[in-house]
């Protein structure tokens, strides 16, 4: 309580010192809806942790899981498939309303015991262990998972389980003490959360206005509002930012980083992204059943060179599905995936390739520089021999029985192997259920051990496995982790931090500074 | 034109020689750039330096010869992925000119014969016709384009298809209402009087005065298909990478129109150039179809 | 005149109830929008409950008369991907789209038809052929070219005028004089045509042999029969403008309009979007046409007399 005034006195002293900071950023999207249970696309995690808080924080600014208390001051585990949480007290949501018990076990159980399908297919795929949350008192919660968990902070810190105001969602539409589907869908366009940033207007795929939340629990928001505009085109978004329009723009490819770099009053700051833009394969394809195809198919592909020519060096290839940021599970040392030519080659002639014609289905825009890879592969598999044809179509196509090959993302939805491949490519998941990807029993043991155990060395061999079925039958390569940009006007200083799931526009304190005086 | 048809070989030659005196420098260079362009993109695969489609990774980006970095090799620069950007836009051009020529000629064929059916017949014929045109009117068709497109696959056939599809209803609509000014003069109203059929009629009178609005539509349209082209580029709905075609090119390479503006200038010119020559030449038709306008 | 203005409606109506069917079977026909909204890996069990929740496991017979009913209740449906009333949508982008239409339409009278006039009338010397040399660039150029290249040229070299949004007057001149263009081009060229076959006429002969003054004889008969042609061009390309142009003038100038709103509709199959969008432009189109008409029937005195058009 004395901290929360303490803020508040802060709040009334900065801004009779008129540190009344805006914000313009142009966006290469923004979300149609804004609901951070419902989704998990790369557009939308951009928005959701101004505005949002999970039970468990951790330090954003290492890929290390250093956990902090969130809206909950303290847990523990009472026995090993139950953890009790004590909440913050004081916090209010952005309408006013006191985060209570109640609050956390709505916005727990609306995806751990999930009713409105789209939190079900959501809560499928990740939260599959979660049994349910209960009230304990007005400032403590249970939770309750089916097996051990050893994941525990890393789920509950998880965008899908960030706190949500019960009576306020209920009261949305219909009957108000009852959640029904529609007061979900009407939550997603006026979002309300404990975060230092409210939403103060919203135009779905338009705009997003975000304006400073006075009462917020922690460190006051830096700036006083925040103007998010659509501009999907990138000479426009440069040039909102060199005119001033704008202070920040999104979706800077490796090619315009000269341009931002040669003008004095712009800077921009990237990283190689917690994501892999991937290939996928189809194993049940009836002309790709022979896993020597599929191998091959990888072996010509020189992801370095992809590297050097498409991303300035500046991307992360790697050798395993695995990334920096899986902090005790990163497994580099692990060789699956490899520049093979002459092997490729020897492969398909072997397996009797008779020149079939391979499509590589890609998406126009939806991943930076993916037409761009397409092309670059046909190439690559055409002096292996490999016939191919491209076929640009924003459609999806992982589903379809006729798909042989298409590009794909595997983001890191949170910083755990499970969190990427795992979410992926589980026994019955979305590739198998997709039908383009098997498992069998001996798969499925790896990867439970892999999934449950709580010791890292048993979690690492069983990893070692899941990725050594991988490469002997293969159904996605990895190509690089992306570097993506962001670009900024002198003045404006923030960096993509390393500790969070990709694309996360993180303007809370410590997080940026504007200098207002620009 | 329709003398020319049916003209023995002499009287050809002489009305062509008459032609040419009685053009302005501007038609003349025009008909010269016209020339050129078809023989650049028929010569295409014999003149063209590089497989338009071979890459060179690691040399993307070059500019065009004379400029800082660029290579000799590459005389015009080379593009994104390090292709030959004189190669690419040959063999463009050559793809580009089928598919309008094709486009507007069906959409002529398909449209123009409606219309002038519609325009005599008139009753529920015309009704039918013309509702048919007012549909398309009033749907955008980028969304029919979409449609089609994701309908039918992204082939050349297809894209030939949905580009015929681009201007039917203009011919229709436009050769409908002179059509129908026509029928109502005297002098057609006088050979149907005279026992004349509808055949000789629509040959003989309806033709001749026809010319006018169908060369300038068809030259309108011919342009217009080339920047429907690329506007569907644009959308990422044209030809499939990693063929070219002028709008292909240009609509892929507009995001380094800040950094590398080459990628877009030399397609884009080109566009112009191929523009440019269609136009003058449809002026120049029109102004010689329409009898009344001839010097005498 | 009453029994023309019933035949009129009931034939809009008519042209009306074709299209929505159309988009609606082309639409189904075309992709399921499960695979584009939240289609990407997601296990067959959940694409069922998906298709369940977004009502499109009914017969496509059931979702037709669903459909023809979302349009009694005042909504037209929710969309897809917002789960917002249609109506909505469509109210926050037709007034961008109405305002940039119409500055389009101004700029391309105010600009085509004087020109077009001076072509025809110095169509052999020097006026004309830069008339037509200039008209002409707008058909030559892509319009995304030409609107990139201007904001290069206008925003980030001179910083003169702003590029996203539709704020302020400033913001309206690339982005009216992107969507105008073409059709300058196609109209002057139109207008010159029209009035050389108007200035050939025996009415423009005997007009001048009574002596009235050239620029008078030109204004007053060329001008009227030449309206003719120039209107129903002008009919026509409305529609092309209101999505194959302005899409592109849309994403570049980030203007918050109807074209980029039904194309990004059509590409992730977001229906009751698509539907009632489509709806939208074919009233405004058809609206647009049938004043064409009118003014078609007013501008030449044989149809006025022939009654109908």
């Amino acid at each position: 309580m004395k901290y929360l005034l303490t803020a508040t006195a802060l709040t009334a002293l900065m801004v009779t010192q008129g540190f009344a900071t805006e914000l313009k950023v142009a966006a290469a999207n923004v979300s149609s809806y804004l609901d951070p249970g419902r989704d998990h696309s790369n557009v939308g995690s951009q928005f959701y942790f101004n505005t949002f808080d999970p039970l468990i924080h951790k330090d954003y600014s290492t890929a290390e899981a250093k956990w902090v208390p969130g809206l909950a001051s303290e847990w523990k585990l009472i026995d090993d498939k139950t953890m009790e949480l004590k909440l913050r007290q004081g916090v209010t949501f952005q309408n006013g309303e006191a985060m209570t018990a109640d609050d956390v076990v709505f916005s727990l159980n609306r995806m751990y015991q999930a009713t409105f399908a789209p939190y079900q297919v959501r809560s499928r795929d990740r939260l599959e262990n979660f049994a349910g949350a209960e009230k304990v008192d007005d400032h403590t919660v249970r939770i309750i998972v089916k097996r051990p968990e050893p994941l525990w902070e890393t789920l509950l810190n998880l965008q899908q389980v960030f706190i949500i105001p019960e009576d306020y969602t209920k009261g949305l539409t219909g009957d108000p003490m009852v959640a029904e589907d529609s007061d979900y869908e009407a939550f997603s366009l006026a979002p309300v959360g404990t975060g230092p940033y409210a939403v103060s207007e919203f135009v779905p795929g338009q705009k997003l206005v975000w304006t400073r939340f006075d009462g917020f629990w922690g460190d006051k928001a830096p700036l006083e509002k925040v103007t998010v505009t659509r501009v999907p085109e990138i000479a426009s978004r440069l040039t909102a930012l060199k005119t001033g329009e704008v202070d920040m723009i999104t979706n800077v490819a490796p090619d315009q980083l000269a341009l931002v770099d040669s003008e004095p009053n712009m800077h921009a700051e990237g990283r190689a992204t917690a994501l892999f833009h991937v290939m996928i394969m189809n194993v049940n394809h009836p002309k790709l059943k022979d896993p020597r195809i599929r191998q091959a198919m990888s072996l010509a592909i020189d992801r370095d060179t992809l590297n050097e020519a498409l991303w300035l060096g500046k991307a992360i290839v790697p050798s395993t599905h695995t990334m920096a940021e899986f902090g005790a599970l990163y497994m580099p040392d692990l060789k699956t995936f490899e520049y093979d030519p002459e092997r490729a080659k020897a492969l398909l002639a072997e397996a009797g390739y008779d020149g079939f014609e391979i499509t590589f289905d890609t998406d126009p825009v939806y991943y930076t520089n993916g037409l761009l890879a397409a092309q670059a592969i046909q190439e690559m598999w055409a002096t292996v021999g490999i016939k191919s044809r491209i076929d640009v179509d924003e459609k999806w196509t992982g589903n379809d029985p006729e798909m042989m090959a298409r590009n794909w993302s595997n983001p890191m939805y949170f910083a755990d192997p499970f969190g990427s491949f795992g979410v992926m490519w589980a026994p019955g998941g979305p590739s198998e259920s997709e039908g383009r990807f098997n498992t069998d029993a001996a798969y499925a043991a790896s990867w439970d051990k892999f999934r449950y155990s709580s010791d890292i060395d048993t979690r690492r061999a069983a990893y070692a496995e899941l990725m050594e079925r991988i490469k002997q039958d293969p159904p996605v390569l990895p190509l690089y982790q992306p570097y993506e940009s962001w670009a900024m006007r002198t003045g404006v200083t923030w960096v993509p931090q390393a500790g969070h799931i990709p694309y996360v526009l993180d303007f809370r304190s410590g997080a940026i500074t504007v200098d207002a005086s620009n | 034109m329709t003398v020319a048809v049916s003209a023995s070989r002499p009287v050809l030659i002489a009305a062509l020689r008459d032609l040419w005196a009685d053009a302005t420098p501007m038609q003349r260079f025009a008909v010269g750039l016209g020339v050129s362009l078809a023989l650049l993109a028929m010569a295409t695969p014999l003149i063209a330096p590089f497989d338009p489609n071979a890459q060179s990774l690691l040399s993307r980006l070059r500019p065009p010869i004379g400029f800082d970095r660029a290579k000799p090799d590459y005389l015009l620069g080379t593009d994104e992925l390090g292709r030959d950007m004189l190669s690419r836009c040959l063999y463009g051009l050559r793809l580009t000119l089928t598919l309008a020529a094709l486009g507007s000629v069906i959409g002529l064929l398909f449209g123009g014969s409606l219309g002038v059916v519609a325009g005599v017949v008139g009753g529920r014929t015309d009704t039918v016709i013309m509702a048919a045109v007012d549909t398309q009117i009033a749907v955008p068709f980028t969304l029919i384009a979409i449609f089609l497109l994701t309908l039918l696959g992204h082939s050349i056939t297809v894209m030939v298809f949905v580009l015929a599809l681009y201007g039917w209803e203009n011919y229709a609509r436009i050769l409908r209402g002179e059509t129908r000014k026509l029928m109502r003069m005297p002098f057609i109203e006088a050979a149907r009087a005279a026992g004349a059929t509808p055949a000789r009629i629509a040959r003989r009178h309806l033709l001749p005065n026809l010319m006018s609005p169908i060369v300038v539509q068809f030259t309108l349209s011919f342009s217009n298909i080339i920047l429907l082209e690329s506007t569907l580029s644009f959308l990422g709905l044209g030809v499939q990478p990693p063929t070219a075609t002028l709008g292909a090119m240009v609509g892929a390479g507009r995001d380094y129109m800040p950094t590398q503006p080459w990628i877009v200038i030399a397609p884009a010119v080109l566009i112009l150039i191929v523009t440019f020559a269609v136009q003058t030449l449809g002026d120049w038709m029109r102004d010689r179809a329409d009898v009344r306008l001839r010097p005498r | 005149m009453a029994r023309y203005a019933a035949t009129t409606l009931l034939r809009m109506f008519m042209t009306f109830f074709v299209i929505i069917t159309m988009v609606f079977f082309a639409t189904r026909l075309s992709g399921n929008p499960i695979d584009f909204v939240i289609g990407q890996g997601i296990t067959q069990e959940d694409r069922v409950l998906l298709t369940k929740y977004y009502g499109l496991d009914g017969s496509l017979w059931t979702q037709y008369l669903s459909f023809l009913r979302a349009f009694t209740d005042g909504q037209f449906g929710l969309s897809f991907l917002e789960r917002r009333p249609v109506i909505d949508i469509v109210a926050e982008r037709i007034w961008p789209s109405t305002q940039l239409l119409l500055t389009s339409i101004a700029l391309t009278i105010l600009v085509s038809i004087p020109a077009g006039i001076l072509a025809a009338i110095y169509r052999r010397g020097w006026i004309g052929s830069t008339v037509m040399t200039v008209a002409f660039l707008g058909y030559a150029v892509p319009n995304f070219v030409l609107a990139t290249f201007m904001v290069l040229v206008f925003s980030y070299v001179l910083n003169w005028l702003p590029v996203v949004g539709n704020g302020t007057a400033l913001h309206f001149i690339m982005p009216t004089i992107t969507l105008s263009a073409a059709l300058i081009a196609a109209l002057t060229r139109f207008t010159r045509n029209a009035m050389l076959d108007v200035l050939g006429q025996d009415y423009m002969r005997t007009a001048r042999a009574k002596g009235l003054p050239e620029r008078l004889v030109i204004l007053k008969h060329g001008l009227r029969n030449a309206s003719i042609t120039v209107l129903s061009v002008l009919g026509l390309q409305v529609a092309a403008l209101a999505a194959a142009g302005s899409v592109v003038v849309e994403s570049i100038f980030a203007w918050p309009g109807i074209g980029d709103m039904l194309v990004r509709a059509a590409l992730t199959r977001d229906y009751p979007v698509l539907q009632f969008g489509v709806l939208t432009v074919a009233i405004a189109v058809i609206a647009i046409n049938t004043l064409v008409d009118l003014a078609y029937a007013w501008a030449d005195p044989r149809l006025r007399q022939a009654g109908r058009v």
